[in-house]
């Protein structure tokens, strides 16, 4: 079997990717996709308990560290809260921050985990740990969930791609194929980039025509892949710019746009529900402005009630659709902040006790799981690494969580890096 | 260039007199007398304004008018000026040509694949050597040239024009991974690093100078901007020593940082006791603990006197700046500067670097001795391990180095290394590569010219095999290869954005400095023990003044000053941009390396980037009402040499008579619309992005 895959892998390949393009078939998305090992083999079985709900994720990421004592771990030491209080939900176990008015009336659906805990005090490693659920280190990039989704369950879309990255403009599959990289889409409310013509309909397919005229030549010329694939690019740009499932991304026609709040987050979790509708099976929404070194108070004023809003509206949104059960929203971020207030006013990082939360999905709400001490600094109960998370949001795709990958490097890889998934979370 | 046999002879005999041969060495030549045709045996001295300098036989030098001579004769005595004698370059390409063509025919090939034409030649070598298509003029220039020699000669005048270094920069880019993103491994700045670079390759400092210095850099970015090479992974040292193994030794080995590799003879014992030549070897001065996060590893300022940051901040106090403990904000900006000043590359006798805790207990926290991987033992003999280190790889015994660079070098002319992949093989896969010979020969090239890579590219580019057809059938990839000629490859994302910017913005591109790490080296560049507290506190004014995105981005210095100036940001080809370029630029959409992984380049196409193509702004630019490619034909008379224009700017070739009478058909059927629809066209067929 190693060998198999080490021919695979191919010695002797040109790049380091070539192999897992040379047999590669048209989708359309992104790039070119086939997932290489046998991906019949590799699909989902149902889990067994409450897993494997989840068609869609919605990984709501926000880049800087969420404060957890102001939002999902509320202390009622007023030492530790600054200007912040609890506030009750409608399911008892579930406090949040005062700011998360919206999301209070949602306590039933979520499922906070406030036992977080990483070894990554900076921003770069702690992200990078919680979206791909491998330590960054610099000989290799590890893929984030969309990619290695697709890559273990198999490509889904038609025209649209299956994993979209929002509020990001770049994107990549790490050690997979290029192919599976998420559409990445910097501005929500931008659109996907060029997709306006800039001629008139009868003269652009006249342009095409000739291009494509004049490019048969070169094609029939070379034999190889490489150009071939540009061809197959071209109808599916083609197929793009003439198809409906490009008015995914123009949000204009939204009634909802005021009630997700008119900001990137809001945007981004409207546009990810239209994702999600259209099937698309991965959406992240990246969404800054969480490092609250200084004035806390201010910065929670313009980020949470945001966050609060967004959420809020997603859950309603989602549940009026019939779309929760089957769609996971995920709320993730770096680490935690310190429970001691700064001379500015602001908290630092703490990377060894922070907060996560889940909807939908099959997972259960109204329920929290570990817990910190009481000044929020340090897990009390039920630690869960950022591997366990990122496998427990495995686990509620029905990814199988210990199949093994190989990069073209030939190093063995699973998804989630044998975290644990918290089974405890489905209902 | 009478007769190449005799050169040929001639070579041959300079080879066997001297094993090492330096280039440049120059021999007698024919010289042709333009009145009479009557020839004379001289050799090259130098060339002054338009007098030639020669020595004849009898070891006279004499001044010759250039009018005296034929045109051919200066054009060779410009090029003499330039590069010295190529008969050695002219010698080893034939030496290649002729080992490949032998396994070629044993293995049932006629021969190499047909000679590239005179158009897609110039177009070629336009791409291979300085980045981008060659402009119309350009084209017509080689097109129209009657010099005989007008290949080898256009080959040595783009390898010594400024686009040769940013094209080569943006090669090494990748492969060392160079990143001036500010977030990037906490906050170290590169731009001294990367300037280092590309000043290193617009003078052509030898490869394995280059490596050296980068391996024995002592001191911050300011003071040895080449400390960048180890400071860029600070934090990740055994990481760093994997990405080592790849680029200097083509073998990866990262497997035994965690086990022994399983399909090597690699142990982690070999691992870590190569690791360990950077074991005395500290990196940076502030970084984060991972222990509670936030606080700040405290340590002296390396390669200072031991009280000297104390006295830096007693200074700072009596100017004004408040102690960190009463106004820890105010305070912050000098802290910072003092991390920037102490990011740092230093040997500290007696540290070393033990097995992290997360590999395993039986290795965890163990410390080994500098051993080498291959090859002979490296000789210390009172120097530091570093500098023992960069002696062992550069040593004419090493049976790695040259030979890696030599491949990787083959690989960017031919598209394919004689041996795969070029970061990681084995003994046996050179042994069983599909030009055993080749591969040995040019190893030895490469230290025969002393690892100038220059010399190095010239001779691949003079070879027959290079100046083949490209091979028309993609090869199996689990096949080998016999290079009968180059192989077609997709433009780097940086060769197409740099011909894309020649049509918008012409050739002066070439010449353009954009960002520019001068700025803050000289920030950085402090002596510890002369410099006083007063200018090391003025440079943390100057720093002030300009910190944050703009910091040592867009900004150079003004000689003699510490004063900033902005240099322009926009029409700047691939190099001189931030590296790597803005997620969702043009270069990020087109595969540029990301920068975390060796040779993280993608050629793949994708949606993103026909969309680009098709309805983005450069195309809009060049096809749209005010269209740049219409304004520059416009003074071509008859529609004919209007198509062929359009050809000649978008594809640098002749069309063909099928293509020739579509364009006319399209320039009679809608006027100038028609060449703004033909560019588009030829923007948007596959051909454009390729080098055939």
């Amino acid at each position: 079997m190693i060998h198999q895959l080490i021919d695979l892998a191919g010695r002797s390949s040109h790049s380091r990717r070539r192999f897992i393009e040379s047999t590669a078939k048209m989708t359309l998305g992104v790039s070119l996709s086939v997932p290489f090992l046998n991906p019949s083999a590799a699909r989902a079985q149902a889990a067994a308990g409450g897993g494997g709900k989840a068609k869609s994720l919605i990984y709501i990421y926000l880049s800087g560290g969420m404060t957890h004592l102001d939002t999902f771990d509320p202390k009622t030491d007023k030492t530790v809260m600054g200007p912040s209080e609890v506030l009750n939900t409608n399911a008892d176990p579930v406090k949040l921050g005062n700011l998360m008015e919206k999301t209070a009336k949602h306590g039933d659906k979520l499922a906070v985990i406030n036992s977080m805990s990483s070894t990554n005090g900076a921003h770069e490693q702690g992200q990078y740990i919680m979206r791909t659920g491998y330590n960054k280190i610099s000989t290799i990039v590890h893929p984030t969930i969309g990619p290695f989704a697709e890559e273990l369950l198999g490509k889904r879309g038609e025209i649209l791609p299956d994993s979209v990255v929002v509020g990001q403009g770049t994107s990549n599959a790490g050690y997979l194929s290029p192919a599976l990289s998420p559409l990445p889409i910097a501005d929500p409310t931008g659109g996907v980039p060029n997709t306006s013509l800039l001629t008139e309909t009868d003269r652009f397919d006249r342009r095409m025509e000739i291009a494509s005229k004049l490019g048969n030549q070169f094609i029939e010329k070379f034999k190889y892949h490489g150009p071939k694939s540009y061809v197959e690019y071209y109808d599916q740009a083609n197929k793009l710019l003439k198809s409906t499932e490009l008015e995914a991304f123009d949000l204009n026609s939204e009634s909802m746009r005021d009630a997700y709040g008119m900001n990137r987050l809001g945007q981004g979790c409207l546009l990810a529900r239209r994702l999600v509708e259209r099937g698309v099976r991965v959406i992240e929404v990246v969404s800054g402005g969480w490092d609250m070194h200084q004035d806390l108070q201010t910065n929670l004023q313009s980020r949470v009630p945001e966050l609060d809003q967004a959420l809020a509206t997603l859950i309603e949104d989602l549940s009026d659709k019939g779309l929760l059960d089957s769609t996971l929203i995920a709320v993730g971020s770096e680490f935690g902040r310190t429970s001691e207030i700064n001379m500015n006013s602001g908290r630092d990082h703490q990377p060894a006790a922070y907060s996560t939360a889940l909807v939908g999905g099959g997972v259960k709400g109204g329920q929290v799981y570990g817990a910190t001490d009481k000044r929020g600094k340090k897990v009390e109960s039920n630690p869960v690494k950022p591997e366990d998370f990122l496998a427990t949001i495995g686990y509620a795709m029905g990814i199988p969580l210990d199949k093994t990958i190989y990069s073209p490097s030939r190093r063995p890889f699973t998804f989630a890096n044998e975290g644990k998934p918290v089974e405890a979370l489905f209902g | 260039m009478k007769s190449n046999q005799l050169r040929v002879l001639f070579g041959i005999a300079i080879l066997a007199l001297c094993a090492v041969a330096l280039p440049g060495k120059l021999s007698a030549r024919e010289w042709t007398r333009k009145s009479d045709g009557k020839k004379l045996q001289a050799t090259f001295v130098a060339l002054e304004g338009d007098v030639i300098k020669l020595k004849l036989a009898n070891g006279q030098e004499v001044p010759v008018q250039k009018d005296l001579l034929v045109p051919a004769d200066f054009e060779a005595a410009q090029r003499f000026a330039k590069i010295g004698d190529d008969s050695l370059t002219v010698l080893s390409a034939r030496k290649i040509d002729g080992m490949l063509a032998q396994t070629l025919v044993k293995q049932g090939f006629k021969s190499f694949n047909e000679a590239l034409p005179d158009d897609l030649f110039v177009r070629r070598v336009y791409l291979d050597i300085i980045g981008r298509i060659p402009t119309r003029a350009e084209f017509l220039r080689f097109a129209e040239s009657a010099r005989e020699d007008k290949r080898a000669a256009l080959i040595d005048e783009l390898l010594s024009s400024p686009g040769y270094a940013s094209n080569l920069f943006n090669y090494f880019g990748d492969m060392y991974r160079l990143n001036c993103d500010a977030d990037f491994n906490n906050g170290v700045r590169m731009e001294p690093y990367i300037q280092w670079w590309k000043d290193s390759l617009a003078q052509n400092k030898h490869y394995d100078q280059i490596v050296r210095e980068m391996i024995t850099a002592t001191g911050n970015l300011g003071q040895a901007p080449a400390a960048g090479f180890l400071l860029r992974d600070a934090g990740m040292e055994f990481d760093a020593f994997s990405n080592f193994g790849q680029v200097m030794l083509g073998i990866d080995i990262s497997c035994a940082q965690c086990h022994d590799h399983p399909f090597e003879d690699w142990t982690q014992d070999d691992f870590y006791s190569m690791a360990a030549f950077f074991g005395e070897t500290q990196r940076t001065l502030a970084r984060y603990n991972v222990e509670d996060g936030m606080s700040m590893v405290a340590a002296k300022m390396p390669g200072a006197p031991e009280d000297w940051l104390d006295k830096f901040d007693e200074y700072a106090f009596s100017q004004g700046i408040p102690k960190p403990k009463a106004d820890p904000a105010g305070y912050r900006q000098f802290g910072y500067f003092k991390s920037f000043l102490g990011w740092n590359v230093a040997d500290i006798d007696g540290r070393v670097t033990p097995v992290p805790s997360n590999i395993g207990h039986d290795m965890a926290g163990k410390v080994f001795d500098p051993g080498t991987l291959i090859g002979d033992p490296a000789k210390k003999g009172g120097k530091t391990s570093r500098e023992a280190l960069a002696d062992w790889l550069t040593d004419v015994k090493n049976p790695r180095f040259a030979l890696v660079i030599a491949n990787r070098m083959w690989a960017r002319a031919f598209g394919r290394g004689l041996v795969e992949p070029v970061h990681d093989f084995s003994e046996d896969a050179i042994k069983n590569c599909s030009q055993p010979q080749a591969l040995a020969f040019v190893a030895n090239e490469m230290r025969r010219v002393n690892y100038d890579l220059r010399e190095f590219m010239r001779i691949l580019y003079n070879t027959r095999a290079y100046q083949s057809v490209s091979t028309g059938e993609e090869p199996d990839a689990a096949n080998q290869y016999f290079f009968q000629g180059p192989l077609l490859r997709r433009m780097r994302a940086e060769q197409a954005w740099d011909s894309l910017s020649l049509l918008e913005e012409g050739p002066e591109i070439d010449s353009r400095k954009g960002r520019d790490g001068s700025f803050l080296k000289e920030l950085l560049n402090v002596d510890f023990e002369k410099d006083s507290m007063e200018s090391i506190f003025a440079k943390y004014k100057a720093w002030q003044g300009v910190r944050g995105e703009r910091m040592g981005l867009a900004t150079v210095a003004e000689p003699g000053t510490l004063t900033p100036s902005q240099a322009r940001n926009d029409g700047l080809r691939a190099s001189e941009m931030k590296q790597p370029a803005d997620p969702a630029s043009m270069l990020d959409t087109f595969g540029q390396s990301d920068r975390m992984v060796t040779d993280q380049h993608n050629y793949d196409g994708s949606v993103p980037q026909v969309l680009a193509l098709m309805n983005g702004t450069v195309t809009a630019q060049l096809t749209g009402s005010s269209s740049k490619l219409v304004e520059d034909l416009e003074s071509l008379d008859g529609p004919d040499d209007k198509v062929r224009g359009v050809f000649f700017t978008l594809l640098s070739r002749f069309p063909s008579s099928d293509e020739l009478n579509l364009g006319m058909k399209m320039l009679e059927d809608y006027g100038d619309d028609g060449i703004r629809d033909l560019g588009w066209a030829l923007m948007n067929g596959p051909e454009f992005l390729y080098i055939q």
